[in-house]
């Protein structure tokens, strides 16, 4: 399979790969740590898609947190401590793919935690430039939108507040979804209300956190979906968790996995 | 009022755990936002005319020593006295004073933040003085005696049923519908209206050019409180100020549609000054009391001093899926929701607000909702930043990200001895996990995506040759 049209990626100046383009474009890979230890299947996804549209994952070793935590509780050192970090493993150009809105956010935000003019004030502007949410890479970056995938289901898709509001990426999960063959994409009563996670907030407001996840998973259920298809990792675990609690079934999945599945790479398969 | 916002964690699990409460909310704000939303579904060139609102107020908080300055002058010019306070103890003993003075034994209130900020009620009080709250929602909370749990709905939290009730026992009047009610405390009101020696209203507006005071309000009873008195005593926090009656249409055409959904309120007044010879009502005698209260140092941070945008129309308020199921009161102080978060810290010490920060998911719906562009969860982590409290589950996830031999090294035993987290859960120390797992499934420890990634590649390679 050759890869898509490359358009917007290649007219990019200060790319490598543009004038003496490989066969196979590399996309590194930046995986979130709930990713990595607690939902390996959605980095599995990412990769059977993205080998799927020609490209060639890579995974930069040393990679660890993009540093949310640290910076959503106040720690600018710690966040700018694993900004650097970042910006060391990720040095070598190309594009930086990642299935998790709030950590792509969180690297879209490094510029501000850096003194303009520095070097690392300017290699923090680039990385941001051109590291990626996984949907907008695909649909946005690459252009490609209907990937030949074929999946007869009814999923319901929970647009994130990471990635709806805070990355304004609404339409390109949504486009994924419904290129799908023989998928239904429908949305709960107030899709854009959040399902109560929050990082920190889950562990210190319990009490709203609960009655927020209740809320959504509810308004969920209603829908009749057959899945929970969410383009945010704490979101799938924040609900799935919840629906796992009050034992209900309900697949809870990455949109990638969705793709993953419609294109006969069921996860686990091409291990 | 008591401040509880140093319970404020302790007042969200009170809350969450009344089924009322949050049904009466869940009504309540989804009618806010439908009526919001429905308005500015009609409102031609919104974009336009809230960039408008918003430099009318960027305005006034980059020139606001200028600008209060003459709005002094201008005000004194028509007759007002202004006065200036520091803080709520200052202001409190002024408006006490101008009581006193004047040998008031009835003060009539239009709805005002700023006096429940400054506690003035108690104070007119002691001063020998009885106050009533005119507004219904005000009126409803003070016949109950509580606080306001809204910026622009006091009684928010209160169902009709729960209004009967109190006003069957405090009033001794008997109705069930809400015209019926609101018939009562019209009638209830109108005799304090009649026999008030002096009026208090905050102020919406204020506009330097002109020295006048502009009033927003559906009900008419801020317009009585003005002009059945004789003495009006309108009081504002500093930033209230705006160049010119321009800027003052500009912010007019944004509030009415943000707060309830209005292309305007149903009452806007703009008093210049207290009555004049030949003029056939108004005041005798008006008063302006700007006050401080700690602003002017918030004006002073630039990650803060956006906060002093804000005019007041609670969009933010009720978009913030925390305040729909908490309700204001938990939020321990007068300010609730988005913006009440940001308030309440400010304006209180550090030490009693310092979990007030971290009551958001950080959704970003009140920002989405404002119209003036204020970012609420900058500020907030901005806060969070100040406060440097952090979580210790954040320090150590972070101190382990640093180093990530260890953290993988930490993660593969947590995953050979404990991969459903079910130790975790029981830990002691740990409530938020507690708290966290008793509702939801605690995600496993899986082989990770990286080993499987390497493993995938060798097993290719390995093809290859």
């Amino acid at each position: 399979m050759p890869p898509g049209p490359l358009s917007p990626l290649a007219s990019r100046a200060g790319w490598a790969y543009a004038p003496c383009m490989p066969e196979t474009m590399r996309a590194h890979l930046f995986i979130p740590c709930l990713v990595e230890d607690c939902q390996p299947e959605i980095g599995e996804a990412v990769v059977s898609v993205l080998e799927h549209l020609g490209l060639r994952p890579e995974l930069p070793r040393g990679q660890s947190c993009c540093g949310q935590l640290a910076y959503k509780t106040g720690d600018l050192d710690g966040a700018r401590a694993l900004a650097l970090r970042y910006l060391e493993v990720f040095h070598a150009p190309g594009p930086v793919v990642c299935p998790s809105g709030s950590c792509v956010k969180m690297v879209r935000t490094y510029p501000t935690l850096f003194a303009p003019g520095t070097p690392e004030h300017a290699r923090a502007l680039g990385l941001a430039g051109r590291t990626f949410e996984f949907c907008q890479f695909v649909a946005g970056e690459l252009g490609r939108v209907d990937l030949g995938a074929q999946l007869a289901t009814r999923a319901c898709y929970h647009g994130s507040c990471q990635v709806d509001r805070a990355l304004g990426i609404t339409q390109a999960p949504r486009d994924l979804l419904r290129a799908v063959r023989g998928l239904t994409l429908v949305e709960a009563a107030r899709p854009d209300r959040c399902c109560g996670f929050g990082g920190v907030f889950s562990l210190q407001f319990t009490g709203v956190s609960q009655a927020l996840v209740e809320d959504k998973t509810e308004e969920i259920l209603a829908t009749g979906a057959d899945m929970l298809v969410s383009a945010e990792p704490s979101c799938l675990m924040n609900i799935g968790g919840h629906l796992a609690r009050r034992g209900s079934a309900l697949p809870t999945l990455h949109v990638a996995q969705v793709l993953a599945l419609g294109l006969g790479k069921g996860s686990g398969a091409w291990r | 009022m008591e401040v509880t916002t140093r319970r404020f964690r302790q007042n969200t699990e009170d809350a969450c755990r009344n089924g009322n409460l949050r049904a009466v909310l869940d009504h309540a704000t989804r009618y806010f936002q439908s009526k919001r939303a429905a308005a500015l579904a009609v409102f031609d060139g919104r974009e336009e005319h809230f960039a408008r609102a918003r430099a009318a107020r960027l305005t006034a908080l980059s020139r606001l020593p200028e600008l209060l300055e003459q709005l002094e002058q201008n005000a004194s010019a028509a007759g007002v006295r202004v006065h200036w306070a520091t803080d709520a103890a200052e202001a409190r003993a002024l408006i006490s004073g101008i009581a006193r003075e004047n040998g008031v034994r009835v003060v009539v209130k239009g709805k005002s933040m700023i006096t429940e900020e400054i506690g003035l009620n108690e104070a007119l009080q002691s001063a020998g003085a009885e106050v009533w709250e005119t507004d219904l929602g005000e009126f409803i909370v003070q016949l109950a005696g509580e606080a306001p749990s809204h910026i622009i709905a006091p009684a928010i939290h209160k169902s009709r049923a729960e209004v009967a009730e109190l006003f069957q026992e405090k009033l001794g009047l008997t109705g069930q519908s809400i015209p019926e009610l609101t018939l009562l405390a019209r009638q209830a009101l109108r005799e304090k209206f009649l026999a008030a020696d002096m009026g208090v209203t905050g102020v919406n507006m204020a506009v330097a050019e002109t020295g006048s005071v502009i009033l927003v309000e559906n009900e008419g009873n801020i317009r009585m409180s003005t002009t059945c008195p004789p003495l009006h005593v309108a009081v504002m926090s500093l930033e209230k100020v705006v160049a010119t009656l321009e800027d003052a249409a500009d912010v007019l055409r944004a509030l009415p549609r943000s707060a309830t959904g209005q292309r305007m309120s149903s009452y806007v007044s703009v008093l210049t000054g207290p009555r004049k010879a030949g003029e056939a009502d108004g005041a005798k005698q008006m008063h302006l009391v700007i006050l401080d209260n700690g602003r002017s140092k918030v004006l002073a941070d630039p990650a803060l001093a956006e906060a002093l945008l804000c005019f007041r129309c609670g969009a933010c308020v009720n978009a913030c899926p925390v305040y729909q199921t908490v309700g204001g009161h938990a939020y321990g102080w007068i300010y609730s929701g988005p913006i009440g978060a940001v308030l309440n810290s400010l304006l209180l010490p550090p030490d009693d607000t310092r979990d007030t920060p971290y009551g958001c998911t950080l959704c970003g719906a009140c920002a989405q909702a404002c119209p003036l562009g204020i970012d609420h969860p900058k500020m907030l982590l901005a806060l969070r930043q100040q406060l440097r409290t952090g979580s210790g589950f954040g320090a150590l996830h972070t101190l382990l990200a640093r180093h990530p031999l260890a953290y993988r090294a930490a993660a593969g035993t947590a995953c050979a001895v404990d991969p459903d987290l079910n130790l975790l859960a029981r830990l002691p120390g740990l409530p938020g996990v507690k708290g966290f797992a008793r509702s939801r499934r605690l995600p496993s420890l899986k082989t990770p995506f990286s080993a499987r990634f390497r493993a995938l590649q060798t097993s290719r390679r390995k093809g290859d040759a």
